[in-house]
Order: structure tokens, then sequence, then C-alpha cells
């Protein structure tokens, strides 16, 4: 997977490319753990994301949890279908604010 | 009729006969379906021994004609065989082609050979062809004429070695139709065959062969819509089988994810089906089974793609004690699991070498 991270301020969008799964979800998950202190709205762009897997949802739930706690908010922008379905499935477009 | 008792037939490479076992009563229609390459023509020609079976017993009316004592020219005379490619004699004109065999064989007058080719013809729908010759015909009607050169030597058996596979797919009906009618007459026939749809239609009995045997032999309706055993479902539902087995759980993720991939790509499943596909087995494997049964799991997966219906089901089977993951996996990975499907089955059979086995259905967009 390829993550761009592009800081502005307190605004961090990273944009994932190609599959968050078991194998490359601890690659979001560390770099989520370097950048989010002083953040306060992250915006992750999924537009180049085949496909997610539980293990990346749990990153991405862990990331809400923490902008969260921080005040902060987290935004999920330009899902592809696939990945969409996967979101649907598990309730995630209930708890994620996703655009 | 014909009794085929342990026949083998070896080449120096291949073996494409291993022990083949049959009876076959008079008036039976027989169609005999499988993969290519599996040894269908190789048995009709065992049993009019244009190949010489390497052992076993084949017998016509009781006579074994695989005794070298045996008086192979008159058994062959209860036999006609119609090949791929017609056979047809080019230098003679149809009828001549027809009359040929009941005239040197039979002992036959020429206008009586002349007259029953004619009226042959005429029930192969070509009475106006008589005076063409074969290269003025289409590749459905020189097939027609070569079932009427057979039939001409009143063969008691016929045997049909993929009397359509030659053919312009516009021509196949013709020909099909021709053999529909004489089935219908009671002649006993052997036909080596890929049209399913005909083998359903005109057979009394389907011999499934694959792996050199015959591996499930029944009437249609038990072939076509409950074949009893594993390849025979495989071929009858035109699956494509993705299978691997997973012996530690430091096995290879990202290869068979790749595996998988490449897998759906060939088959053209869509690539909504192969990220389907690879979610659950993630899922299941990595997020449920490797953390749950550790260093002793072993585990086999087999994707099953139908390309008739774009069906797909998964069945995962695996080692440890009794656990249905759909129940008791992991919350999250499990409501993806299901929600990617339309069924689950779970079984616990403690005999089989996995004790644990899931087959899901794919859920169909």
């Amino acid at each position: 997977m390829t993550i761009n991270k592009i800081v502005e301020g307190d605004k961090m969008t990273l944009i994932l490319e190609d599959r968050l799964d078991t194998t490359t979800a601890p690659q979001l998950e560390n770099e989520l753990k370097g950048s989010l202190c002083d953040i306060k709205e992250l915006i992750l762009d999924l537009n180049q994301l085949d496909y997610i897997s539980s293990a990346g949802l749990r990153v991405l739930l862990a990331a809400q949890k923490q902008m969260t706690k921080q005040l902060g908010k987290m935004e999920i922008r330009n899902v592809n279908e696939t990945v969409m379905e996967v979101f649907e499935i598990t309730g995630f477009v209930d708890i994620i604010a996703i655009r | 009729m014909i009794s085929i008792r342990h026949v083998r037939k070896e080449y120096p490479n291949v073996t494409p006969l291993k022990d083949i076992n049959a009876e076959i009563s008079r008036g039976e229609v027989i169609s005999i379906i499988g993969p290519s390459g599996t040894g269908k023509s190789t048995l009709l020609r065992c049993i009019n021994l244009l190949e010489t079976p390497t052992s076993g017993e084949i017998y016509i009316d009781g006579q074994a004609i695989t005794d070298p004592k045996c008086k192979v020219h008159l058994l062959r005379r209860k036999m006609g065989m119609v090949f791929q490619s017609f056979h047809l004699f080019h230098h003679m004109n149809i009828i001549e082609n027809i009359m040929t065999g009941p005239v040197s064989l039979l002992g036959k007058s020429r206008q009586e050979a002349y007259e029953q080719g004619m009226e042959l013809l005429r029930t192969v729908g070509l009475g106006d062809k008589a005076l063409a010759y074969p290269d003025e015909l289409s590749g459905g009607q020189k097939q027609r004429a070569a079932i009427a050169r057979t039939l001409a030597m009143e063969p008691e058996i016929i045997l049909f070695d993929e009397p359509t596979s030659a053919l312009d797919p516009t021509m196949v009906g013709e020909v099909l139709s021709v053999i529909k009618t004489l089935a219908r007459q009671g002649l006993t026939m052997m036909i080596v065959t890929h049209e399913m749809k005909f083998a359903r239609d005109v057979s009394t009995r389907i011999f499934y062969m694959d792996q050199g045997e015959i591996y499930e032999d029944g009437t249609p309706e038990q072939i076509f819509d409950h074949p009893q055993r594993e390849r025979t479902r495989q071929f009858i539902r035109r699956l494509k089988v993705f299978e691997i087995i997973i012996d530690s759980p430091d096995f290879d993720f990202i290869g068979i994810i790749s595996q998988l991939e490449q897998f759906g790509r060939k088959h053209e499943m869509g690539q909504k089906n192969i990220y389907r596909i690879q979610n659950i087995f993630e899922e299941l494997c990595m997020q449920t089974l490797v953390p749950r049964i550790g260093n002793e799991l072993q585990m086999q997966l087999l994707v099953e793609y139908s390309e008739e219906n774009n069906d797909t089901s998964m069945t995962i089977r695996y080692t440890g004690p009794a656990f249905h993951p759909l129940e008791e996996g992991d919350e999250l990975s499990m409501l993806l699991v299901k929600g990617l499907c339309q069924s689950s089955t779970y079984r616990c059979d403690c005999s089989g070498a996995f004790k644990n086995e899931l087959i899901l259905k794919l859920k169909q967009d």
C-alpha cells in the first residue's frame, strides 16, 4: 500500500492506494500513531484504494476514536463501490463520516 | 450385448484407459461425456478394435473380440462407426460411397444397394445429393452422408466418435437431429459427445469418463441433475476450481491472494467477485483460524466458480476442535463474511482429515 500524506496546519490528508488488509494495516496504523497528536481534521482519501478488510476497518475505527478523544474530526472521501460495500455491510457508514 | 471387463490401454507416455468396466444392453443409447483427453474416443476405438487394449476383455454378444482367435471382421459387421472427420471417399459420389460396403462386404447386388442407399439418403435428408461428390457438400451434409453409409451396413451397434465436433456450429443441429431419429428406432448406440443438451435428450444412459475410468454411470437425470461424485459435479456445472492447502500459520498470504486474483481474472469472474473471495478468505483464515488454531492449523480452501450461472462457492475445511466461525469468530470479521454470502453451511465431522467444514455461497449482484 502507498500512503501519501499532506499536512496543512492542523489538517492532515492521507491518500491511500491499493489494498488495506492484514499485511498493510500495520503500515497505516504506524503512520497515524506518529502523526495524529496535533491534528484537528483528518481526511482519508480512498479514491485509489481498491480493497479493504476488517484489519483496515479496525485501524480506521481506532483513528476515529483518537480524533474524537482529541476533539477533532475524521472524514473519509472518494470511496469506490467495492470498499463502500464493506462499509455498508459492517455498519461503518453509520459511525464514520463518509463523503 | 457389449461387456467390457477391466480394459486398460497404455501408450508409452500416457494411459488413457486404466480400468474400464461396463455392461451395455441391446437398444441402449449411451452418451460418453467428460473432459478432453480422458479416453472417451480411445474406449470407442477399443470396442471396434481400431485400437487393441493392452489388457482386459471386450465381449460382443458373448464372443470375446479381444481373443486373438476371434474373427474380428465378422464381429465388426455388427458395428458401424461414425468419425469426427467423416472419412468419405472423395473420388466417389455420395451414393457410391454408400453402396461400396454393402456390395463388396455384404454381397448385395448393385441395384439392391442403390435402392437401399437412396432410401437411407432420404432418411438423412440428402435424397437430392446422391450424385454429388463429398467436396460439394457442407460439413453437416458430409456427416449425414457418413451416417447413411454406416447404416447401409445394417449394424446392430453404432459408435459415434464426436460426430459434430468438426462442424460449423450452424450445422450441428442437422446432424444431431438425424442421430436422435436413429435413437428412437431402437439401435444400440454409443456416442462420444460434448453436446450436453443432446446427450441429456437422446440417451438412456450416460458414462461420465474421467481419470481413465467410467467415473460415474447413470441415467441422464442422475448424471445431469444429481451427480454423486465430485468431478462429475464440477464438469456438469462447468465449475472452475481453485484449491489450495495451507499447512502452517506462516503461509504465504500475499501469494495466495495473488493466486486468487489470477484465478478470477483467468475465468473472467469480475473484479468485485474476486475481492469478495479475497475478503472472505482473509477474514476466515487470517483473522479467525490462524489466531485460534495457531501452529496446528491445516486448512483446505476450495473456490468453485460456475461458468454456467456465475455462482461462486467457497469451501473451507480445517483442523482443530469443532469451531463454527460464523457463530464464534470475531464479530467484525464474521459480520463482513456473512454480508458477502447468500448462505452458509457448517459441519463438523470427526472422521475426516479436516474435522470442520464451512461451505459459503457468495452473494451475486
